[in-house]
């Protein structure tokens, strides 16, 4: 039996432009949140009791490598780190978790923050869950292992009121930061934790996740063909479209959604916008 | 089972143990390593230089045999090319500017750096060399041979879980206030006196305004060192550029500051409101507000250097100079931590870190600048804090320059040593407290 521990590497304390309101990482206070550090503990509370092995799975960059190392020396077996670019939306993360999770651990319970420390919305162990095909309890304030392979837990409703919650193996939950504190590592093995190895595997990154461009929109270059005829006036003339009959203007009246239809179907005509069937 | 090893019982895990990851106990770490020596450097912080709290400059000359270039890659923040000593009062200032362009090229002189940055990178260095880096571990002891309290120093206690490190010897370079270095029996007495607090804000500004306010460009930066800023605390005053912050701090005597009613940092926005400073820092956000203890007597509260299996280095060793014009302490720590490496990796050799086998370190130190600078400049602090060159010297001086430079037409120009006696009278300075103190100043100085 495997517990799996997912976390993520992320800025605790960015730098914030009180004026701007833009963030800013100096790496300097990078880690894993207060609540994937209690992910961590539950994790390692509920191998404990069913004598399973413990696994961390985190999406991050090289430099999260050290973090996996520490929280090999309070007890992990074996730390995985999913190469994969920050800012990636949660259905991205999840899909580069969900296969090293089934393939690559077998893990039977999967144990999360209840939501990442860079603004996250807390909705990555909802998708996980779903890929996996597992039971999901998210938002614990409380866990306990229930059966041999079962999880309880504690869930905040509204009004001060708690919900009692039971999901079985295979089952993904999410916890707060309060559940657990992390255990220390003891001297010797923060000491061998350096030599620890982390295996990495390749993310799956969204490429709708790219930032959206903002430049001004330029119409594509059309083809002109060259003006005809030996006396450059004449080619003047054919270039400024000067003596040649022109469309006159029009006034249509039309619904709304037809006469967009009729802007468009105009602006076709001119050659500013692409024939039906060719992206804009 | 986790995958983690775990290092044998028996023989000492370490040929030594370095505490506190500064720049002393790196450079101890770093010389360790080099010289094939097994060597744990453990750090309470999170990260080497956590705390980001020293007085200004780093003077990189002591790293030049350390690491050769070090200038090309050392994290710094500009290059100080302009120093200034300022001599305030209330709503005067007298300043002593010295600009020298030929601080900004190889190899340099001084720097201002970001010690989380700074001491990253001398810590990286000592890693690089063979050292074992354990941050976020706290040493709460020593460890003594046959669990004797005055047995040979073996080892180090730990906060961590099963946190005894042994080693052949310890570099205790834990800091003002070493823990170790008491524990140890090597501060016979601690006189709250020779000791203050260094409190300090620094303070983000466009690299621009920055580069405009104190007449530098590029690379180049400036270090301000103040006088009569702290009112009736004896103490002093720094100002130094970053790149886009500036770093604004007070210096102030820790039995005085306790003895009178006024906080650190109501006199340091005294000292921003200055019309003298005020227009430096002006318009900028405060980023983080800190504060430290600083050995500040030098040589006259130096501790024993050398125990039975320790050494003593850096701030833990109160070799912080502060002798007025001259505010040195990372290149001391760095001298003193590579002379503790050093000695300890010779002792480890000959397998004698008794402490006769490491007394040596004292002797590499007297013949160095490190104990030759303090013992030179020993009553130095005693000079800069006291009340003549606090209270009254700067209003003598900021009096002197008043009546100098103020046209008094259609009286005639009164003669300087005219000026000087009326000032020295009106701020109550006798001649003979005056040449006492300048002799007393001349053969520390001269």
């Amino acid at each position: 039996m495997l517990v799996a521990a997912c976390v993520k590497w992320a800025d605790l304390r960015p730098e914030v432009d009180p004026v701007h309101g833009t963030v800013r990482s100096t790496g300097r206070s990078d880690g894993f949140s207060e609540a994937d550090r209690a992910a961590v503990e539950v994790a390692l509370g509920l191998a404990e009791g069913w004598g399973a092995r413990v696994a961390v799975v985190c999406a991050g960059p090289p430099a999260a490598e050290a973090g996996l190392r520490e929280l090999q020396a309070v007890g992990v077996d074996r730390a995985v780190r999913v190469d994969l670019a920050p800012d990636q939306p949660s259905e991205a993360v999840a899909a580069s978790l969900a296969p090293v999770l089934s393939a690559l651990l077998a893990a039977d319970v999967v144990v999360c923050g209840d939501y990442s420390a860079d603004r996250g919305s807390g909705s990555v162990p909802a998708y996980l869950a779903h890929l996996l095909g597992a039971e999901q309890a998210l938002g614990l304030v409380g866990v306990a292992a229930h059966g041999d392979d079962g999880v309880a837990g504690v869930r905040r409703l509204d009004g001060g009121r708690r919900e009692d919650v039971v999901a079985g193996a295979p089952a993904v939950v999410s916890v707060e930061g309060s559940v657990a504190t992390l255990r220390r590592a003891s001297l010797a093995a923060t000491l061998g934790a350096g030599a620890a190895a982390v295996e990495v595997v390749p993310g799956r990154p969204d490429p709708r996740a790219e930032a959206p461009r903002t430049e001004p929109w330029r119409p594509r270059a059309r083809h002109v063909a060259p003006p005809e005829g030996d006396d450059a006036l004449d080619r003047v003339v054919q270039l400024t479209g000067a003596f040649v009959e022109r469309t006159p203007p029009r006034t249509v009246e039309l619904e709304p959604a037809e006469a967009a239809q009729a802007v468009l179907d105009q602006l076709r005509a001119w050659g500013y916008l692409e024939p039906p069937g060719r992206p804009d | 089972m986790s995958n983690v090893a775990t290092p044998a019982f028996g023989a000492p895990d370490f040929d030594a143990v370095v505490v506190g990851a500064g720049p002393a106990g790196s450079a101890a770490a770093l010389e360790l390593a080099r010289a094939g020596r097994r060597v744990c450097l453990v750090e309470r912080g999170p990260y080497p230089g956590a705390k980001n709290m020293y007085g200004g400059v780093v003077y990189g000359r002591i790293l030049d045999t350390l690491l050769p270039n070090w200038w090309e890659e050392a994290p710094v923040q500009r290059w100080v090319t302009r120093r200034q000593t300022m001599i305030l009062t209330e709503t005067a200032a007298t300043t002593l500017d010295v600009r020298n362009e030929a601080w900004g090229r190889p190899p340099y002189n001084g720097a201002t750096a970001y010690r989380p940055d700074f001491d990253a990178w001398l810590a990286q260095k000592a890693v690089d060399a063979g050292a074992v880096l354990v941050c976020s571990t706290t040493v709460t002891g020593l460890l003594r041979e046959d669990g004797r309290p005055d047995g040979k120093v073996v080892g180090v206690r730990t906060d961590r879980p099963d946190g005894d490190l042994t080693a052949k010897v310890v570099v205790a370079c834990d800091g003002v206030n070493s823990f170790l270095a008491k524990e140890a029996g090597l501060y016979p007495t601690v006189d709250p006196a020779n000791y203050t607090v260094g409190v300090k804000e620094t303070i983000a500004l466009p690299r621009d305004v920055i580069d405009e306010r104190f007449g530098v460009r590029g690379d180049h930066g400036v270090d301000i060192e103040i006088l009569g800023c702290t009112g009736d605390v004896p103490g002093g005053g720094f100002v130094y550029t970053n790149l886009d912050t500036v770093a604004v701090g007070l210096v102030l005597s820790l039995p005085e500051l306790s003895r009178g009613d006024q906080r650190p940092e109501q006199l340091l926005a005294r000292l921003k409101a200055h019309p003298a400073v005020a227009p430096l820092v002006e318009g900028g956000d405060v980023k983080e507000y800190s504060a430290h203890v600083i050995p500040e007597a030098g040589f006259d509260m130096m501790p024993e250097l050398v125990g039975d299996g320790i050494l003593v280095a850096g701030d833990a060793a109160a070799m912080c100079l502060a002798a007025g014009i001259w505010l040195e302490g990372v290149n001391f720590a760095i001298g003193a931590g590579a002379a503790a490496g050093r000695t300890a990796a010779r002792a480890v050799q000959r397998d004698d870190t008794s402490a006769a086998g490491l007394a040596g370190y004292r002797a590499r130190l007297e013949s160095s600048f490190v104990l030759a600078d303090h013992r030179r400049l020993r009553d130095a602090p005693h000079l800069v804090m006291g009340e003549l060159a606090q209270q009254k010297m700067p209003r003598v001086v900021n009096g002197v320059v008043e009546e100098l430079f103020t046209v008094t037409n259609p009286d005639p120009k009164p003669r300087l040593r005219t000026i000087l006696r009326r000032q020295m009278k009106r701020h109550g300075v006798k001649w003979r407290d005056a040449v006492k103190d300048g002799l007393r100043a001349a053969r520390t100085f001269g």
